[in-house]
């Protein structure tokens, strides 16, 4: 293995290296624009110029690979004279529109600017002008002045999603990024290009002029987009929600993790974050009495349903009661709820999994035709009706239809989206209690005798497991909406009140629990699972298993 | 009377077919090499003879030829470099107008000697007439059988293809040429890999110029010591010089390596035109470090240019006298660059539009004084930090023209106006 | 948008010549100006389509290189040399005289498609300074009265 010594500190590196990424390893970064992990390297934006002994001119870190005894200096006078002139350069063309730019607070111009720039301006010449303001796809904006030419967004269409919307136009200083005339920017991961932008050019339709970024805190989750289960950052605003008409959550940012998504996100999972704070929320416990919803305080509510659970198993036993989980709760909330119905009720009609009757977009990239982020949770858990020799959800509509089930409990599914509506709509008239536990009321919670809140995965701890068998966090970044509570926390305190208390006060406990009890993650604990996850036992980390074309 | 090699086809009638050339001793050399030369051999006896490539570089010729792998399994290509683009320079279009089968005698020797079995002569896209001329003359070997399966009765095969490029100096940059001819735009790439590991269609690749080739002939005909005596220490042979301007009689003159620059001005374009003196002269291209008149004593070869801060490059001459405003000269050039900056990476893409506005506002009276310092700091922080060399080509002038100059350029941005008769 | 028969087996032959089938993509634009006389966006899409590469790159191609048409031009098309070397003898005032003689200003065709007008960057024939391209030839040693014999000539 090569050794180089950056700025005086000796490394040894694998071979194949390069500078940039060398100098990462010690944590000296050296600045980029084009350079991007993810994406061929180019060496055109040249701030990554760094001085190589022994080399007569400066060299770019991206594309230059150690070689052993080679001794380099990122931070000399002259290689912050370069880096200085490239960012002059940089700025000679560039609009100075930072008021008006979304992108100020994370734009790499001024960031750079003010670590290694400094310098009066000499620029006093017309600049050249370009497009601005130009919509080039149902999510991004373009403001060709403000590009810098890095080519980021560019070789990502061509190297990733490979669907070459964007072009390099003429030359020269009239060089300009556009898209081919007549397409849109409308690729399912076209938002990638907002993120991978360094600078203002690219900005997000859906973000544009809603909040500045610094008053944004960012929380690592998981999308619950799909069964991929991409890692995300929540961008969330706590500062100033009044300023954003209450929207607490502002946008959802790719995380890095090199087994799942690697740097990137789809467009479905990035925009479909609206539910949260959606005037569709549930934000109460509540009853439908005469038609009307009537809301209700939560031990009142505890005390009725566990009330009516109590009679109608009494009545009709536990044959009488289906139970419709749903693989968009956690595992916590569905490791509580299979205590609380299995152990505490006695109900073995079980089941969480509705076919869609659409089938969801799937590619060989990121994005699986299960749109739900814990399928593969449900069933190691044990929750499919063959599990628990209990009915399907089919058989328990039709069992409801013909007046063999007395109770149904159903976690948030929108039970039309696998069933036609009528025939929901008639098997759940004829069942005598319906309650429905979800974030947001859908047509089927419109059917129900009670409505639960439940806290949506912004705004809970928890886990999901993909469909590869990774499990993976998901960190609350807000705080449940009105009265809503973790599912987890509904169980328990329905368990409780009917006799059966878990020992659980964070979510970690129900993992650690579960971890204990279910084969599949048995050996794991919440305390390990870290910002990339862990694989289940049984599953082999398999990046291209995971990943998909993306390795290709 | 000097020596010629090519230029003593420029005026025989019909130079560039087949019998005439034939009847001058043409395509006997390759037909030799076919039967008794090894490739290396002939890679050694064109190292030999010095032969530096004159598209500007002044890479040895041999050396180049010798990083081809000779274990690699892909195909290998030699590519013609024709784009001649350097303002300044025309010499390869009369090689290909007069000594058409010279050069590709040189292609099929240069093409043996690295293993290609096809060349692409990349021409630039103005030279239509000379576009024709390959054509046609390629169709004429195809059918004698010297372009083909089995050149000349060998076992050697060799296609040649005639690449017309569409308006880009940049694709006289050699990578770019390559990207050019992959067709795409002419953006160059970094370096490493070289061509000669990865060039073309990511073979190994010899990128040589037109010039360079069309001696290769004549230095397996006559040995290696008797071209390399022609020239200077390390500068073998003779080169076609074109020279412009202000002279009585501009055209392409072919004299030895490292004669001196003050000679080919007065004694082979004829001295200057009324008897005027001179103020500059650029001596390798617009591109070169440009010369006062205390400095054209100079040899004219690769070593002795650069020891004066200055290069031969192309070889392409231009002279200016004393009616010259250096500040609209600079202009032109700088205006040049710009309008060719393929707009890849950010200094020369950026910085030589910003020159040339510096420039223009000079020219028109609104300079400040400023601005001088300005247009050197703008250079320097160009120079060397590009991926290929026209930012360098851009910056080289600017440097070199207010260095020279200066005063020239202060007496703009104080009088706003020009101080030069005749202006 | 197609070639015609015969275009098209030029086309083909074009292709054959080279290793990979992008490489044909300025002879064939080349082929295509020839027979659609500039190249729109519809045959940008029908050369992308022959050479299997995204249309955006034949447009990358088409705005890079400054030889190909991309819109109508004159029957007859000036190419001015404005270099050097052509500047130091004088051809602004040739390039004006043109402009003039011919009423257009730089980069315009005129509306009956009989001439274009271009001042163009070094055209390699210093020697001949000033000089200029007619369509496929190189005029030099410009004057005024030449710049008159030419326009007489072609018209």
């Amino acid at each position: 293995m090569p050794k180089i010594t950056i700025d005086s500190t000796e490394i040894e590196v694998e071979k194949g290296t390069t500078v940039i990424q060398a100098a990462e390893q010690i944590g000296i970064d050296i600045p980029r624009y084009c350079y991007h992990p993810g994406l061929s390297i180019v060496g055109v934006c040249r701030i990554c110029l760094v001085e190589i002994e022994r080399m007569p001119k400066l060299q770019v870190a991206c594309y230059t690979p150690v070689a052993d005894g080679m001794v380099v200096h990122t931070n000399n006078e002259k290689v912050q004279q370069a880096r200085r002139a490239v960012l002059e350069f940089l700025l000679i063309n560039h609009p100075l529109d930072c008021p008006v730019c979304d992108q100020a607070g994370e734009c790499w111009l001024q960031n750079f600017y003010m670590q290694h720039g400094l310098y009066d301006s000499k620029m006093v010449e017309d600049k050249v002008k370009k497009q601005k303001a130009l919509p080039i796809g149902p999510n991004v904006m373009l403001d060709s002045e403000r590009c810098i030419l890095c080519t980021r967004c560019v070789r990502f269409c061509d190297e990733i999603t490979e669907t070459h919307e964007l072009g390099i136009f003429n030359r020269g200083d009239h060089t300009e990024l556009l898209p081919y005339p007549g397409q849109e920017l409308d690729n399912k991961y076209s938002g990638n290009t907002i993120d991978i932008c360094p600078v203002g050019a690219l900005t997000d339709k859906d973000f544009r002029f809603r909040t500045r970024v610094w008053y944004l805190t960012e929380t690592p989750s998981v999308c619950p987009g799909c069964s991929t289960g991409c890692n995300i950052n929540v961008h969330h605003n706590d500062h100033r929600p009044y300023k954003a008409g209450g929207i607490r959550v502002s946008r959802l940012k790719p995380r890095y993790n090199p087994d799942v998504n690697q740097w990137w996100m789809c467009d479905e999972g990035r925009y479909g974050f609206t539910q949260v704070d959606a005037d569709s929320r549930i934000v109460a416990p509540q009853k439908k009495t005469r038609g009307d919803w009537q809301l209700l305080s939560w031990q009142d509510a505890i005390d009725e349903i566990a009330t009516k659970i109590k009679g109608i198993l009494k009545k009709h036993g536990a044959d009488a009661f289906g139970v419709i989980l749903s693989p968009q709760m956690t595992n916590e909330g569905l490791f509580a709820a299979k205590r609380f119905f299995q152990e505490t009720l006695e109900v073995e009609n079980i089941d969480f999994e509705v076919v869609a009757r659409e089938k969801g977009y799937a590619d060989d990239f990121l994005m699986k035709a299960d749109k739900n982020p814990n399928s593969e949770g449900a069933k190691k858990i044990g929750l499919s009706a063959v599990d628990n020799s209990g009915l399907e959800v089919a058989q328990m509509l039709a069992d409801a239809k013909d007046n063999r089930l007395k109770a149904l409990y159903i976690c948030h599914h929108n039970l039309e989206k696998g069933f036609k509506k009528e025939e929901v709509k008639e098997a759940l008239s004829k069942v005598d209690l319906v309650i429905f536990q979800g974030t947001n009321q859908n047509s089927t919670s419109n059917l129900a005798n009670y409505c639960l809140p439940s806290a949506s995965f912004v705004e809970k701890d928890g886990t999901f497991t993909n469909f590869a068998g990774r499990v993976q966090e998901i960190h609350k970044a807000v705080e449940p909406l009105g009265e809503s509570k973790p599912d987890w926390t509904i169980f328990r305190n329905l368990s409780k009140r009917l006799g059966k208390s878990m020992p659980y006060f964070e979510a970690g406990d129900v993992f650690n629990a579960l971890a204990e009890e279910v084969d599949a993650f048995k050996g794991l604990s919440y305390e390990k699972i870290g910002e990339h996850g862990v694989l289940l036992n049984g599953h082999r980390a398999s990046t291209e298993k995971e990943m998909g074309a993306l390795v290709a | 009377m000097s020596e010629k090699i090519i230029s003593k086809f420029f005026d025989i009638e019909d130079s560039h077919t087949i019998e005439i050339y034939e009847k001058h001793g043409g395509y006997e050399t390759i037909r030799k090499v076919l039967k008794q030369w090894t490739p290396e051999q002939i890679i050694e006896e064109v190292s030999n003879a010095n032969l530096r490539g004159l598209g500007g570089a002044g890479f040895p010729a041999g050396r180049k030829w010798s990083f081809i792998p000779k274990d690699s399994p892909k195909p290998k290509y030699l590519v013609i470099n024709a784009d001649e683009s350097e303002p300044g320079t025309f010499k390869d279009r009369y090689v290909i107008d007069h000594y058409t089968h010279g050069l590709f005698e040189g292609i099929m020797i240069a093409s043996y000697a690295i293993g290609a079995h096809k060349a692409f002569i990349y021409i630039r896209g103005e030279y239509i007439r000379q576009t024709e001329r390959l054509v046609e003359q390629i169709e004429a070997a195809y059918e004698k059988g010297y372009l083909g399966k089995g050149i000349f009765g060998s076992k050697f095969d060799l296609d040649l293809i005639v690449h017309r490029g569409a308006g880009a100096y940049i694709c006289g940059e050699e990578t770019a040429l390559l990207e050019s001819l992959e067709g795409k735009k002419g953006w160059p790439r970094m370096k490493p890999p070289f061509p000669a590991i990865e060039g073309a269609f990511h073979s190994p690749t010899i990128v040589n110029n037109v010039e360079t080739l069309a001696y290769v002939p004549t230095i397996i005909k006559n040995g290696a010591d008797s071209f390399a005596n022609l020239g200077s220490e390390r500068n073998g042979g003779l080169r076609l010089y074109s020279i412009s301007g202000h002279v009585k009689n501009p055209g392409v003159y072919e004299l030895p390596m490292g004669i001196p620059l003050r000679e080919i001005i007065y004694e082979h374009a004829g001295g200057l035109e009324n008897g005027n003196g001179i103020k500059a002269v650029i001596p390798g291209g617009s591109s070169s470090p440009i010369l006062t008149p205390n400095e054209i004593d100079v040899n004219m070869d690769f070593d002795s240019l650069a020891a004066i801060g200055s290069m031969l490059g192309s070889a392409g001459i231009i002279v200016m006298d004393d009616s010259t405003c250096m500040v609209r000269a600079l202009y032109v050039v700088t205006r040049f660059y710009h309008h060719e900056s393929c707009g890849q990476c950010t200094p020369c893409r950026e910085g030589t539009g910003w020159a040339e506005k510096v420039l223009k506002r000079i020219l028109d009276g609104a300079g400040r004084p400023e601005d001088v310092d300005n247009l050197v700091e703008i250079a320097d922080n160009i120079i060397g930090n590009t991926i290929c060399p026209l930012g360098d080509a851009a910056a080289l002038p600017i440097q070199s023209y207010v260095k020279k100059f200066r005063e020239e350029f202060e007496y703009h941005v104080r009088e706003g106006k020009c101080d030069v008769k005749g202006q | 948008m197609e070639f015609c028969k015969a275009a098209k087996t030029e086309c083909d032959k074009i292709i054959a010549k080279y290793p990979e089938k992008r490489a044909a993509m300025l002879p064939v634009l080349y082929l295509a100006e020839k027979e659609f006389g500039h190249i729109s966006p519809e045959v940008e899409k029908y050369v992308g389509k022959l050479l299997d590469v995204p249309p955006v790159k034949v447009h990358e191609v088409m705005t890079f290189y400054t030889l190909i048409a991309a819109k109508p031009r004159g029957k007859y098309h000036f190419q001015i040399c404005r270099g050097l070397s052509c500047d130091l003898k004088g051809c602004v005032k040739i390039i004006d005289y043109l402009s003039e003689k011919l009423g257009l200003s730089s980069d315009e065709t005129s509306d009956d498609l009989m001439y274009t007008f271009t001042p163009v960057e070094c055209l390699a024939a210093c020697e001949t300074a000033p000089m200029m391209q007619l369509n496929e030839d190189y005029y030099g040693n410009l004057t005024k009265e030449k710049i008159d014999d030419i326009l007489k000539e072609n018209s």
